[in-house]
């Protein structure tokens, strides 16, 4: 009786190890701009491959998704995985890490999203493809400060924004919108940022 | 006189027969859609009349028989993309790996090539001849049988590339998908380039081609659709008929297969008279 229990308790131990050891895994998840196709999906994956003991890599095309876990005691920093997205030729748009102690990181582009006093909604045409896009337009409409809200949509393009009107306006967020490489129903983006995008996302142009 | 009549009127019938075969306009037209299990394909090639797949999600090779069912899977692969096969030998460009790496009776090779690779997206063999898509090298490394030469490189004029997923070797080209420029080009063996194609379709990501004796395909991968041209540039024919998320595609014994990379399906076409369809 007493060697059983003994038995259990070392099994219970061991159960509980593992569980510490699985849990000592950081945990990122990336939205990332410009991923199409199963080419570039990979070629992300290629270039994380350089990250040792990188596990757990999951990739969504569709939404540019990118996620994967990664040993804590690295301490690896959300600023190391934008800058690898980058040298992979992509765009990080939001990053989030869970750790494996419990803390959640997430980059500065979600810290936006505060709410504040005054606040409009307004609706205004921008056009666009795909969800690329809709990461790319509401990234750029958010960055402009005020804004406290953004959703796009890709089968009817249009954007709906909230923002303090006694910080921003309407046409402060299309222009960012437009230098972001989108036309809008105001403001016509340059040819050249409309030549820098993917080219999956490059949609028909509105005319004006 | 009598005999004389008969000769006219057979030499008449059969030259009606042959004009009117010639005449009849054919199509490709959807026959058949198999759903395959658990495959997300990217390249399809054929050895002894059996289907392989590349499945690049799940770093395999799988073959399969008439109704999509896998009878054997090469695994332990890193990103096999765009393959190709001779006789009985596969070659499976590994994405992940920078190689490219051959199968066959004898075992696993990695096959030797003149220059190092980064993602290696497709690969053609033709006789002794061998071609590779370096995706993010933007170029084509091409073996003629006994010298390695490399062309292209990063742009959008002619001749350069923004990204290659795919090539095609034939008897006097060498047939280039220039996926991200959205078109098809084609070069001499000695790498200079003789046309384009598909520039003026708005296609998005050309991500794979097949050349056959009179027509070249494309795949317009965010668009779903393959693009049919004749070997000038015309555009025959769109196929949109169950094609999403297309990759590659063959043909076989007077069947064209398209895969969908997204959905996971094999669709088979065949060739019909246009006035069929009616």
């Amino acid at each position: 009786m007493k060697k059983s229990i003994i038995v259990s308790a070392l099994l219970m131990l061991m159960v509980v190890f593992s569980a510490v050891a699985q849990e000592g895994k950081d945990k990122f998840m990336v939205q990332v701009d410009g991923l199409g196709c199963p080419f570039c999906a990979y070629g992300l994956e290629k270039k994380f491959k350089e990250f040792k003991g990188i596990k757990n890599v999951k990739i969504d095309i569709e939404t540019g998704d990118f996620s994967f876990s990664y040993p804590a005691e690295k301490a690896l920093t959300l600023t190391d995985v934008e800058k690898q997205v980058e040298k992979a030729g992509y765009t990080p748009i939001t990053a989030k890490v869970e750790r494996a102690n419990g803390t959640v990181e997430e980059s500065s582009a979600n810290e936006l999203a505060n709410k504040s006093e005054g606040t409009v909604s307004k609706n205004v045409m921008v056009a666009g493809n795909c969800a690329m896009c809709e990461a790319r337009i509401t990234k750029a409409a958010k960055s402009v400060k005020g804004v406290s809200a953004v959703s796009w949509d890709k089968d009817t393009k249009i954007m709906n924004v909230s923002f303090d009107a006694g910080l921003t306006s309407l046409e402060k967020i299309e222009k960012e919108v437009a230098v972001a490489g989108h036309d809008t129903k105001n403001h016509q983006a340059h040819s050249d940022d409309y030549g820098n995008l993917p080219a999956c996302c490059k949609y028909e142009r509105l005319s004006y | 006189m009598m005999r004389k009549s008969i000769f006219i009127i057979v030499v008449l019938i059969l030259a009606s027969a042959c004009k009117e075969k010639v005449a009849v306009p054919k199509e490709w037209v959807l026959s058949k859609t198999i759903q395959l299990d658990e495959v997300n394909p990217i390249g399809l090639t054929q050895v002894n009349g059996s289907i392989w797949l590349s499945d690049g999600d799940h770093n395999r090779l799988v073959k399969i028989d008439k109704e999509g069912k896998i009878t054997e899977t090469i695994d332990s692969l890193d990103r096999p993309m765009h393959i190709d096969a001779i006789k009985e030998t596969i070659f499976i460009p590994e994405y992940g790996k920078d190689a490219i790496e051959t199968v066959d009776k004898k075992g696993r090779f990695i096959m030797k090539v003149s220059d190092s690779l980064d993602a290696p997206a497709g690969v053609s063999v033709y006789e002794n001849e061998r071609a590779i898509a370096d995706f993010y090298n933007n170029r084509i490394l091409y073996f003629d049988g006994a010298n390695w030469i490399s062309f292209g490189k990063e742009g959008k004029a002619q001749g350069e590339f923004y990204y290659p997923t795919d090539v095609q070797i034939t008897k006097d080209k060498i047939w280039v998908a220039d996926a991200y420029n959205n078109r098809v080009q084609a070069f001499d063996k000695k790498g200079t380039f003789l046309q384009m194609m598909g520039q003026d379709q708005r296609m998005n990501a050309a991500t794979g081609i097949f050349v056959s004796e009179d027509e070249v395909f494309v795949t317009d991968f965010e668009n779903n659709r393959v693009l049919v041209f004749d070997k000038t540039g015309v555009l025959l024919q769109v196929l949109k008929d169950q094609i999403e998320k297309p990759t590659d595609m063959m043909i076989k014994d007077d069947t064209l297969y398209v895969i969908n990379y997204r959905n996971g399906k094999l669709n088979l076409f065949h060739k019909q008279p246009i006035f069929a369809k009616k």
